[in-house]
């Protein structure tokens, strides 16, 4: 079968993760409690033949089946419906909230996982040592701490007690800044949503790759090498590491759910105006279009960015170019 | 992997081995720690926490009449914090029994039977574990409403597929082992090879899973019932973080922001330290490199 | 060797690029303006969501603060004390009727793109906008068809409406003028148009909008009225009402725009530096709505009086409210001349309550704490429906349930969502409560708060939430409502008062306190009304407010 056989094994899997994804995000909103068409105008005052008019006007006067048909018609429009507390098509909210999730969660992911590594590395290699111990415990804790309370904790000592940091969004507000002045105050604002991620991503990164660095370690091969006399380093470079990184570039794709998290707890306490803080308010306001919309995302994004995981480990894990 | 005779000296041994080990001991003794707090709440509470108290009391900071001040409806902190712990622990329980049981079930068939069932099975699986947790639980704890069920039953279902899993790949390994082959020459019938003599093989590691799950259930607790999902008349450490989050003073309130926090934190980080023990324990030659 | 050396000196580089980082950002530093700047904060993203029409926007931040400074109404509501309606973009009108109204309007208003405003603009917005949404169905802007506005010239319209509306106030409440020009395109559809430029004719012009974070307002050089005296607006949205209040202690925000401050906040604010709080009466009315369609014990009147007398107001007022709300009698607020003064109070007492139950034969017969209903013989237990998206609200509930247990009738807490409360408490008929905690804001004009109690029969299905059903009152209620004599008027309305505060369908509670924090120091002249400094009611601040000499 080979690389190309595994490649398209892979997209299949994930096409049919798809759709089954779309099913049961139509499912579980439809056993949302109360009528979306009151939900979207709360007000008692409209008559009831107005709202007949709303149920014919968004298709909820069909039979579920006809309603799921809609659904999936709309999706591929692009049309994810109405957002009841922005009153704006679901997906031009949530497109516009987009932007500043990816540079939140780019600049936390790639600071967290060359941390990770580092370190995971360093204490796997002197593995029983005070540093290792050490680095253990301290990520154990990092890796404890829920996200949302690391942030509050950021919050109230570095933004309101001992107030260096902005209380939270992306700029001042009608500040005027331009071009680099512009840069400096975002990342100014970045700074302590993107640490209290960093923090516990380094946490897990270490972990995993220690135990993965001290699986490798006890294999024979890199005694193997020890006793052929090799400089430390170089063993470590050239065997030890490649292999144990295999695991942890498999574990980043099933931490992209983790990721998830991490952003909406970070966006959450800092109103960091992302797709994270979009899911604090759509659930605050019951807004179940917009919640829906929020999930097909994440959704979407976890089983993409997986598979592109899936395609890099087939190619650099040999043992599956060779299988045939 | 050869089996002990006595199932009870298993467990010495296993006990003897945790409290030596240093993390394994210290995680232990704080969840004992939490657990004996949850248990004797009502002895060592100061106040009812569940009844809004006087208007002179409301937002007070930590005094010997309340000794982590008071929160915003004059309820003693302190007793929110021990009954807190017993919804904690008991959504960590429950959440983690159902999740490692319906997962092992589910790995334990998925690997014994093999070819369509184990597919069928996998296929499912691999299905949850692409989903987003956080955003799925969240979804369906909104749809389902506000309630401590509720979000047990959402961890749980959200959870099981990595038991499944891991329990699977140790179920395939231990399908080709002798003995189980011995056992089915003598005509042992596949239910009783299963749950007579692989099961027992994977109990190890589902406890290692179990404790897992249970910070994980912990944690998604805390975090479900901050975003305000959790049951609003229940007095559990995320909902306690929640109402401080709302309400606007959280900054002048710190007695009643941190100990939440850093309880979830110890119960979280002991159960971390448990877990690792118990895999360090179970790694092949442990017990032997400490003279066992 | 080398390895180790490597790895440090990463480490090392590592570090010093973070307090590079760290001493490159630490202080903003915003460039001093010359201008006069009303910054002014709102606790949430959803607050400045978006520039477009919409479903009882209104009532939102954007259609309450900052439409009124973008676009210009025909009249607007006065300061208190009288709320008299005061000319805007209509400089008079006239009706003989009370039911087709003529319009006269300002001859040089101009919108920001430079046209000028005219009776078309005025005709497009009257038909247009109320049919863009259903429900914006109020009497006072129901016209049938186009043909009955009539444009009489560039400067008067006049327009008939289904029924009459007589009273104090004129028709076509806030609504905000369209420039025709803009909107024409999308007429069909208004509200799904961006309007991301927002040309109105108001005192303040859009310079720059995003989304969710802020809207910065500039004054309109060339407003055709009293312009303002500040120079910018701008809007700020914050991630709660933590940061909000840091704002205006720091000085990056002179008020809160909407809803005001939490009463645990008071006492904070009021030791900081340059800044006053503000405590006005709201516009927010809470009451207990009974469900008389249940048959249960509140069927009779005597129950619910009872239950009236057993409810401790003081208490609620301070224990939900740290003292910052006033006990409420009816649904016209009592510095309004068509307050009646001499309603039934029930003051806490729950000697008397018992003493009323006991007499009418709801006594303990099976001694376990509670009440027994005579004719059923069952324990009289009731269901209080609760959103639990209104904490104040769920702590109140929370309170009288306590207080109504201590007169003997056990009171069960059902708190749901807001969409499942919304959907229990307008069909009384389905029986899913027993009594539920309501709560609305009229405002000087809100005359469609009588329709909580007129009879399904009669028009009120929808909207009554106990299912009162008293043909007298619906009487009594037209009358008021078709009145043209504020005289009789004002018999009428101290009739309706009356009724409701002796039947109790509907049991007013309190009415919560706004808390207005504001900055001393930079500005002056903030305009204080019902409900406090900005809301839909009040733009007055934004006009008048000036800094300081």
């Amino acid at each position: 079968m080979g690389l190309r056989g595994f490649i398209f094994r892979k997209i299949v899997a994930a096409c049919l993760t798809i759709v089954a994804i779309v099913c049961v995000n139509f499912a579980i909103f439809r056993m949302a409690p109360g009528d979306p068409i009151r939900m979207m105008f709360r007000d008692p005052r409209v008559s009831a033949e107005n709202l007949q008019l709303m149920k014919e006007k968004f298709g909820l006067d069909k039979p579920l089946s006809g309603q799921f048909v809609a659904y999936v018609k709309g999706l591929t429009r692009g049309d994810l419906g109405l957002s009841f507390s922005h009153r704006r098509p679901v997906l031009e909210v949530i497109a516009e909230k987009i932007p500043p999730t990816l540079l939140l969660v780019i600049t936390a992911l790639v600071i967290a996982v060359f941390l990770g590594v580092v370190l995971g590395a360093l204490a796997g290699w002197r593995s029983g040592t005070r540093f290792d111990t050490f680095i253990l415990t301290a990520s154990l804790t990092m890796y404890s701490i829920p996200t949302f309370a690391l942030g509050i904790i950021f919050l109230l000592i570095f933004a309101y007690h001992i107030a260096i940091f902005p209380l939270g969004g992306i700029v001042t507000p009608a500040s005027g800044f331009e071009g680099f002045e512009l840069v400096r105050d975002v990342l100014w604002h970045m700074f302590l949503p993107a640490i209290s991620i960093v923090i516990w991503y380094v946490g897990e990164y270490v972990l995993l790759t220690r135990s993965s660095m001290i699986d490798v370690m006890g294999q024979e091969y890199i005694t193997t090498a020890r006793a052929k006399g090799l400089k430390n380093f170089r063993i470590l470079k050239r065997h030890a590491l490649r292999n144990a990184l295999l695991p942890v570039v498999t574990i980043t794709g099933v931490n992209l759910g983790f990721a998830v998290a991490g952003v909406i707890e970070a966006e959450t306490v800092f109103s960091w105006p992302g797709v994270g803080r979009l899911v604090y308010d759509a659930v605050s306001k019951r807004d179940y279009p917009l919640l829906q919309g929020v999930f097909l995302l994440f959704a979407f994004s976890v089983v993409t960015a997986n598979l592109i995981i899936d395609l890099i480990y087939g190619y650099i894990d040999p043992r599956i170019k060779v299988r045939s | 992997m050869r089996r002990l005779s006595n199932q009870t000296e298993k467990l010495k041994l296993f006990f003897k081995l945790l409290f030596s080990h240093r993390m394994g001991l210290s995680g232990f003794s704080i969840i004992l720690l939490f657990v004996f707090v949850s248990v004797f709440a009502p002895l060592l509470a100061t106040d009812d926490p569940s009844r809004s108290g006087e208007f002179e009391n409301i937002l007070l900071s930590p005094s010997s009449q309340f000794w982590f001040g008071t929160d915003d409806l004059a309820r003693d902190v302190w007793s929110q914090i021990l009954y807190g712990a017993r919804v904690s622990l008991t959504v960590g329980f429950i959440a983690a029994f159902i999740t490692v049981v319906t997962g092992t079930l589910v790995g334990l068939v998925a690997g014994y039977y093999g070819k369509l069932v184990e597919e069928l099975l996998m296929r499912i699986v691999d299905f949850f574990m692409m989903l987003p947790e956080l955003p799925l639980m969240i979804v369906l704890a909104a749809v389902l409403g506000p309630s401590m069920w509720n979000i047990i039953f959402v961890v749980s279902l959200v959870s099981w597929p990595t038991t499944a899993r891991v329990v699977r790949s140790q179920v395939l390994s231990l399908k080709e082992r002798p003995f189980v082959e011995a056992s089915r020459c003598i005509g042992a019938g596949n239910v009783k090879l299963m749950f007579g003599e692989i099961l027992p093989n994977v109990v190890p590691l589902m406890f290692a899973q179990a404790v897992i799950m249970i910070t994980e259930a912990i944690y998604a607790e805390a975090v479900l019932s901050f975003l305000g999902l959790g049951d609003p008349t229940s007095i559990s450490w995320g909902m306690m973080l929640h109402f401080a989050f709302e309400s606007g003073v959280m900054a002048r309130a710190l007695w009643w922001v941190m100990p939440p926090i850093f309880s979830i934190v110890a119960l979280i980080v002991s159960f971390s330290l448990l877990g690792t023990a118990i895999s360090d324990i179970l790694e092949p030659g442990y017990k032997e490199q400490k003279g066992y | 060797m080398v390895g180790r050396k490597n790895k440090h000196t990463a480490l090392v580089v590592c570090l010093m690029g973070i307090c590079i980082l760290v001493l490159t950002f630490s202080g903003n530093v915003l460039a001093k303006s010359k201008k006069a700047r009303l910054s002014v904060g709102f606790t949430t993203e959803e607050a400045l969501a978006n520039l477009q029409t919409g479903e009882a926007w209104q009532y939102t931040e954007m259609g309450a603060v900052f439409w009124p400074l973008v676009y210009d109404q025909l009249w607007i509501l006065g300061p208190p004390p009288n709320y008299d309606p005061l000319p805007m973009l209509a400089t008079r009108w006239e009706t003989e009727d009370f039911q087709t109204w003529r319009f006269y309007l300002q001859k040089n208003a101009k919108f920001h793109d430079g046209k000028p405003v005219k009776a078309a603009d005025v005709a497009f917005t009257l038909w247009y906008l109320p049919k863009s949404d259903p429900s914006w169905d109020f009497p006072d802007n129901d016209i049938e068809s186009k043909k009955l506005i009539k444009v009489i010239d560039d400067y008067t319209i006049e327009f008939t409406l289904v029924n009459k509306w007589p009273g104090k106030y004129p028709p076509a409440s806030w609504m905000p003028i369209l420039p025709e020009h803009i909107w024409k395109p999308h007429k069909r559809k208004l509200t799904r148009f961006k309007n991301e430029k927002a040309i109105g004719s108001g005192p303040f012009k859009l310079k720059k909008f995003k989304g969710g974070e802020y809207i910065w307002m500039v004054k309109n050089e060339d407003y055709w009225g009293e312009k303002p005296y500040v120079d910018e607006v701008v809007f700020k949205s914050f991630g709660g009402q933590d940061a909000l209040n840091l704002a205006l202690k720091k000085g990056e925000v002179e008020f809160i725009g909407y809803n005001g401050a939490s009463p645990l906040s008071v006492e904070d604010f009021k030791k900081t530096k340059n800044v006053d709080v503000a405590v006005s009466p709201g516009i927010e009315l809470v009451w207990i709505a009974f469900n008389l369609h249940k048959k249960t014990a509140i069927q009779d009147k005597v129950v619910r009086q009872a239950i009236m007398y057993g409810v401790n107001r003081d208490r609620i007022i301070k224990m939900v409210y740290l003292g910052y709300a006033k006990p409420a009698d009816s649904f016209i607020y009592p510095e309004l001349p068509e307050h009646n003064p001499n309603l039934p109070q029930y003051d806490y007492n729950p000697d008397v309550a018992k003493k009323m139950l006991n007499d009418a034969g709801y006594v303990d017969k099976d001694g376990d704490g509670i009440r027994n209903d005579p004719k059923t013989g069952q324990d009289i237990v009731l269901e209080f429906l609760v959103p639990s998206d209104w904490p104040q609200e769920v702590k109140m509930a929370k309170l009288i349930r306590e207080q109504v247990k201590d007169i003997g009738i056990e009171v069960k807490m059902k708190v749901v969502d807001l969409d499942t409360y919304y959907e229990f408490i307008y069909t009384p008929t389905d029986d899913k409560f027993d009594l539920s905690i309501s709560a609305e804001e009229p405002g000087p004009n809100g005359s469609w708060i009588w329709e909580f109690v007129r009879s399904f029969e009669g028009g009120g299905k929808g909207w009554n939430q106990s299912y009162y059903n008293n043909p007298k009152f619906d009487e009594f209620l037209e009358s008021y409502l078709t009145e043209t004599d504020s005289a009789k008027r004002k018999e009428f309305a101290y009739k309706l008062q009356e009724i409701i505060a002796e039947d109790l369908p509907c049991a007013l509670l309190v009415r919560p306190d706004l808390i207005g924090p504001y900055r001393t120091d930079k500005l002056e002249g903030h305009v204080e009304t019902m409900g406090g400094f900005s809301n839909w009611i009040n733009s007055w601040s934004y006009f008048k407010i000036k800094p300081k000499e």
